[in-house]
């Protein structure tokens, strides 16, 4: 069921994450990884592993993708944050860049 | 509070290890610089980007930015350095597609390197204020390649020579050309201007100026041009497919100067194709390029319009001076009007009408009309004869144009005065001998009247001397001038009063005394003489100095205020007052002995206008009083049928003019429709009356 402009986004614990490249795109660090030239794995697989970020972490990070998108386009709600979350959380914004 | 029981994060989940053990750096290196192996060597598919952004973030992160930097620095120059080897051994034709080529890859290696890096440009180059990692690949690039001992010169004549190959009509790889030359642009203008196009143009020069030495030997000058004309688009071509378009100005100006400047003298002094040949022949096309291809280069115009002048001036000495023409006014003047035409199309059609040149047209055309002092009288002689052709059926309009086309003429005459004079004369001379004609053919009688009328336009002009003379107080005011015409000799027309201003009444009173003062002892009247003013015959100029439009309006509406007949003639005839109008009141007075009517000397031509004038303005004011009576005979009859209602209409308005039916058919009509009046419903002549 995968669809042209959907990726996975693969934790380290192997949780795979299907969403929409748009959403994806929120990061500016995958958005490279998807469109840089030379033909890196990701890109013609059309899936980032990301070892180094744990399942929970990463399902986060998707929905703020989706809640940065929606926000984007006018919809302006609140993003809860677990507080137990927060520190590793905070990381992932500046690797990702985003 | 509560949150510190739960103590849920855990500094372990902090994945990344805050080790700053240097092995770990030396063993992130080892992985990202095998990537930039991979990459340069095409083979970075089946890497993850994701891994190798990673550990480029860890590096940072944990303060390695510093060694990255600088390794990424060494491992580019080191494939770059290789590449330039690889360039360099290439053979002839596919040296420059070998640059294009690696320069291809190396853009996208470059590129793909940056995004693997994103973090260290995002972080650590701002802090250290180093420059971004594309930065240093393009520097290497330019150092190593461009730069390069073997390649530098290599590419640069390369290049040339492909320019100089399609000068001379091969056919080249202009996408590739255009390739190389923008990465010259992208390396930075300095580059490109140094590396480029410089030289090109110096080569450019060089080439042109041989061009140049050899067409100029072997074409004449018309052809000339057109391969000028040739080569200039050329380059402007090859610029816009292939070239900076900075470069477009500096190139054209090479080939301006070489093929034009350094060329223009010979050029237009070429023996029988330069300029004063294309004059003669009138050679538009030739002439328009040269115009074209002069004017972007400086003094080139100046020049044209010089030789030009020279040699019209020449010409027009020639046919001033020359013995036949001056025998034959007419046929001098005429060569006159075909030189001025013949160079007004040049101007317009080749120099495109650019007013200097129109400037030095006329100042040629001055100096040369009045080199013959005869001019002015052959001109007049030449305006007779058209006049006096004018009467046996050469269209009116036809004479126009030649009139037209000699006052152009007339305006270069310095003694126009001279003109003047012998054109009285002329004319005086035409009108005595048609006069002499008219007495041989119709008799003493027929003439007398027509001799009358020029003894008394002389006599009048007599008698103003004397009355100014007389007067000198009089200069400051209103300047009357009078004509006395004996009755009888002039046509007559009634006179109706003019009630004049102030200060034309009290001069005409002047006048009158001055001029019965003079004329008492007059032996051949008996009853002494009379003067009646005769203002419908007259003009008068006003020189109204006011800013308001009303005012004069005012003013005029009073000098006009005379019933029927305006005592201001007015150009254009119409009954508005618009701004460009004239008006014209000349006082001419006249007559002895009785109030005779006399007639207006305005050419009755005028009057048409006018006429139709008056004859709208009529009907338009029949309408109403035939509306009128329609209503009064309704009224007192309430019910009427059509015939009768004509007929009684007619009768009621039959002491003021006489109703047209169709017009009181058309004023029932309007009424009906106004609802004064209405159709009966069984009977459609009927009328009936509508309270």
């Amino acid at each position: 069921m995968k669809r042209k402009d959907t990726v996975k986004l693969i934790s380290a614990d192997e949780m795979e994450f299907i969403i929409d490249k748009d959403a994806a795109m929120v990061s500016q660090t995958i958005g490279n990884m998807l469109t840089s030239p030379g033909g890196f794995a990701e890109m013609e697989l059309g899936e980032v592993t990301f070892p180094e970020i744990s399942a929970v972490i990463l399902e986060k990070i998707c929905q703020y993708f989706y809640w940065a998108l929606q926000y984007s386009r006018g919809k302006e709600t609140e993003f809860h944050i677990e507080p137990e979350l927060t520190l590793e959380l905070m990381m992932a914004p500046n690797y990702l860049h985003t | 509070m509560s949150n510190q029981k739960k103590r849920i994060f855990q500094i372990e989940a902090f994945q990344n290890r805050v080790v700053v053990d240097p092995k770990y750096a030396e063993k992130t290196w080892k992985i990202l610089v095998h990537a930039i192996h991979e990459i340069y060597n095409h083979n970075a598919s089946g890497l993850s980007f994701e891994e190798l952004y990673r550990n480029a973030y860890n590096m940072v992160l944990h303060k390695f930015g510093e060694k990255l930097y600088s390794g990424l620095v060494t491992t580019m120059t080191a494939h770059v350095k290789e590449i330039s080897k690889s360039i360099e051994a290439a053979q002839g034709n596919l040296f420059l597609e070998e640059l294009n080529r690696k320069w291809n890859d190396h853009n996208k290696a470059l590129q793909m390197i940056r995004d693997i890096l994103m973090y260290m440009d995002r972080t650590y180059i701002p802090d250290t204020h180093k420059t971004p990692v594309h930065e240093p690949g393009l520097n290497l690039w330019r150092d190593n390649i461009i730069h390069s001992g073997k390649i530098q010169s290599r590419l640069l004549s390369t290049l040339l020579e492909l320019v100089h190959r399609e000068r001379t009509g091969e056919v080249i790889d202009r996408g590739l050309m255009r390739n190389i030359v923008k990465m010259l642009m992208d390396l930075g203008s300095s580059i490109y201007q140094e590396d480029f196009e410089k030289p090109f143009l110096e080569v450019s020069a060089e080439f042109y100026r041989g061009e140049s030495q050899k067409f100029i030997e072997c074409y004449d000058c018309g052809d000339y041009l057109k391969k000028a004309e040739i080569r200039l688009n050329e380059e402007i071509e090859r610029v816009t497919h292939y070239l900076d378009a900075k470069s477009e100005g500096k190139i054209t100006n090479v080939v301006e100067k070489e093929m034009i400047a350094n060329h223009m003298m010979r050029l237009v002094h070429m023996e029988n194709s330069g300029l004063v040949n294309m004059l003669l022949n009138d050679k538009h096309g030739d002439l328009g390029r040269m115009y074209n291809l002069f004017r972007r280069v400086p003094n080139g115009l100046a020049m044209i319009r010089d030789v030009m002048t020279s040699h019209l001036r020449e010409t027009g000495k020639q046919l001033v001076t020359d013995a036949e023409s001056l025998k034959d006014p007419v046929e001098y003047v005429q060569r006159l009007l075909d030189e001025k035409e013949k160079y007004d199309g040049i101007i317009s059609l080749a120099f495109s009408n650019d007013k200097t040149f129109q400037n030095a047209l006329n100042s040629s055309f001055e100096y040369f009309i009045n080199l013959n002092s005869r001019s002015p009288e052959f001109i007049s002689l030449f305006v007779d004869d058209k006049l006096r052709k004018g009467l046996k059926g050469v269209s009116e309009g036809d004479v126009e144009i030649i009139l037209d086309k000699v006052m152009m003429i007339f305006r270069y005459l310095q003694e126009k005065d001279v003109f003047e004079k012998y054109y009285k004369q002329h004319l005086a001379k035409r009108l005595l001998s048609l006069i002499v004609k008219l007495k041989t053919a119709c008799g003493y009688q027929y003439t007398s009247k027509l001799e009358g009328m020029f003894t008394d336009m002389k006599t009048s002009q007599d008698t103003m001397q004397g009355f100014c003379s007389s007067h000198p107080e009089l200069t400051d005011g209103p300047t009357l001038v009078v004509q006395v015409l004996t009755t009888g000799s002039w046509p007559t027309q009634p006179s109706i009063t003019c009630h004049l201003p102030f200060e034309m009444s009290a001069l005409c009173e002047k006048f009158r005394s001055y001029y019965l003062g003079t004329h008492t002892a007059d032996i051949r009247s008996h009853t002494g003489r009379r003067l009646s003013w005769q203002t419908n015959m007259g003009t008068a100029d006003i020189r109204y100095k006011s800013n308001f439009w009303e005012g004069l309006e005012k003013m005029l509406a009073i000098m006009a205020c005379v019933k029927g007949k305006n005592v201001l003639r007015k150009e254009p005839m119409s009954k508005d007052i618009g701004e460009d109008d004239s008006f014209f009141v000349n006082e001419k007075f006249a007559s002895k002995f009785y109030k005779v009517k006399v007639g207006t000397v305005v050419a009755q031509k005028e009057s048409e206008p006018e006429k139709q004038e008056t004859r709208q303005r009529v009907e338009e004011d029949r309408k109403p009083q035939i509306e009128a009576a329609i209503v009064r005979i309704m009224k007192s009859r309430k019910v009427l049928d059509h015939n009768n209602i004509i007929a009684e209409v007619t009768k009621q308005l039959q002491s003021r003019f006489l109703a047209n039916p169709t017009e009181i058919k058309k004023r029932i009509e309007s009424l009906i429709e106004r609802e004064f009046l209405e159709r009966d419903n069984s009977d459609r002549k009927m009328y009936r009356y509508l309270a």
